[in-house]
């Protein structure tokens, strides 16, 4: 082991596809660069399997650069790992220790089946976005970008909401699964701009329901959505949810 | 949950109140209890309404324990929490039943008994260690009960502002500690 690497113990659930049921294995990893991202650290890991003529860990990912919310998975207990407001492909190995052994599963709930090993279905976030997380435009010539104007406090809370990859790092560690981080930070975005005002009421009664519908938990206010959420999510968006909601369903 | 939840703290307000005439005297515990049943128009619009609110808070609280526990079917092998807070609102249930236990024996002993002699009756209750170790007991349990469940009220309700969050957060812990203070110095006067 050189200076700036570290040998790892690595316990990662394996499951062939969402019917079977998964397993843990142990992998051991030796001389891992601590300037290594987690992701390539588990590149390493799958060639060292495919080598050796064994199936690699499939796990999501695209931009590797903290902004597209396609990779996730729970280390250690805690999703995304265990630096604040970092995505797993932000988190770099000098996180970790020599010696570290890391268990590495998919963000679970009722509503993201397991694919395959860390890959999950997070389907039923767009379904929620498809029933309202939208404005419709009508077709035209190209407003004027100024034509509107949003007080600079306006836009900075929409953008504070607008900022959910939707990775879905709030419903893996919600205790009950809930998706009420995502769905207040995409109902909040939309109900602060002006755009957002023709359908207001009407999206945040859709996106509840079908919210509800794809069978997450309720919130109970325990917070953990907001201290693992990789872009520092507020729950006051949460709060925002619920006034929206209140105000659609009784003032009509 | 919030909005029967809103409704017993204001509740709980009352009845603090009420009870804190026995730090003056029993003969003015007595007289409040009188002038109480002298309304019974009172008597029944509130105790229907309370009872009603509690049914609605508990078979909610219990329905939302259930959907919550199938939706999280499948555990994880290593769970951290992050929060701190996150103890008193994961124990929501069992600290529910527990004040539901304490309210069935309560209740029992005191509401359906004959209030004229009102007085009488929980001084001999309170004659009993044991009786006062587990009120006190039951008082602990809801300040933690609500310790979680004002700040979440609020929260619920759509109260989350930077300006009043860290009122709130106070007002979580403040509540319920002076409910603990006045109920549970209640048996205490007995000893
Ligand atoms: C008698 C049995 C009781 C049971 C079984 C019970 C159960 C529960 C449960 C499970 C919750 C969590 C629900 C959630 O956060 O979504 C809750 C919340 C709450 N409970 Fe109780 N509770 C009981 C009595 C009381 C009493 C006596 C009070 C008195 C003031 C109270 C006040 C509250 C409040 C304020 C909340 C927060 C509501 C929210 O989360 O929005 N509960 N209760
Ligand atoms: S791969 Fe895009 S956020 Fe991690």
């Amino acid at each position: 082991m050189t200076k700036n690497s570290i040998d790892l113990t690595l316990k990662i659930w394996r499951q062939e596809n969402s019917r079977k049921t998964g397993v843990f294995e142990t992998y051991r990893l030796k001389d891992i660069s601590t300037d290594m991202s987690f992701l390539e650290m588990l590149d390493v890991l799958n060639e060292k399997l495919t080598r050796e003529g064994r199936d690699p860990v499939a796990f999501d990912h695209d931009c590797r650069e903290g902004i597209c919310g396609t990779c996730g998975a729970v280390i250690n207990g805690v999703a995304h790992g265990p630096e604040p407001e970092t995505t797993l492909c932000q988190l770099h190995m000098r996180h970790f220790e020599n010696g570290d052994t890391l268990v590495i599963e998919p963000f679970r709930s009722r509503a993201f089946p397991v694919k395959k090993d860390l890959i999950i279905d997070r389907s039923s976030l767009d379904r929620i976005i498809q029933a309202g997380g939208y404005v419709s435009v009508n077709t035209g010539g190209t407003p004027d970008g100024n034509a509107t104007p949003i007080p600079s406090a306006t836009a900075e809370l929409a953008m504070d909401a607008a900022a959910c990859i939707g990775c879905g790092a709030c419903v893996a560690s919600c205790p009950n699964g809930a998706a009420m981080l995502f769905t207040g930070a995409k109902i909040s975005q939309l109900s602060l701009l002006p755009q957002g005002q023709p359908e207001r009421k009407e999206r945040a009664m859709a996106m509840v329901t079908a919210m509800d519908k794809e069978g997450f938990g309720n919130c109970i206010n325990a917070k953990e959505c907001e201290a693992v959420c990789p872009k520092g999510i507020s729950i006051r968006n949460i709060a925002r949810m619920n006034r929206e909601f209140v105000k659609a369903s009784f003032l009509g | 949950m919030a909005g029967t939840g809103s409704c017993l703290v204001l509740f709980l307000c009352s009845h603090a109140a009420g009870n804190a005439t026995l730090f003056h005297s029993l003969r003015l515990f007595q007289a409040y209890a009188n002038q109480l049943h002298g309304h019974p128009m009172i008597i029944y619009v509130l105790s229907k309404g309370l009872f009603l609110t509690f049914a609605i808070h508990i078979i909610t609280g219990i329905l939302l324990f259930w959907q919550n526990r199938k939706a999280r079917d499948h555990k994880y092998k290593v769970q951290k929490r992050t929060v701190k807070m996150s103890q008193a609102s994961r124990t929501m249930i069992y600290s529910g039943l527990f004040i539901l236990l304490y309210l069935i024996i309560h209740t029992s002993a005191v509401s359906f008994g004959d209030h004229e002699t009102i007085g009488l009756t929980i001084s001999y209750l309170f004659s009993s260690p044991l009786v006062i170790l587990f009120y006190i007991t039951a008082f602990i349990v809801l300040a933690i009960h609500l310790s979680h469940g004002f700040w979440s009220m609020l929260q619920t309700f759509g109260v989350n502002h930077p300006k009043y969050n860290k009122l709130t957060g106070w007002l979580t812990y403040i509540v319920p500690i002076s409910f603990l203070l006045i109920f549970g110095a209640i048996p205490l006067l007995f000893i």
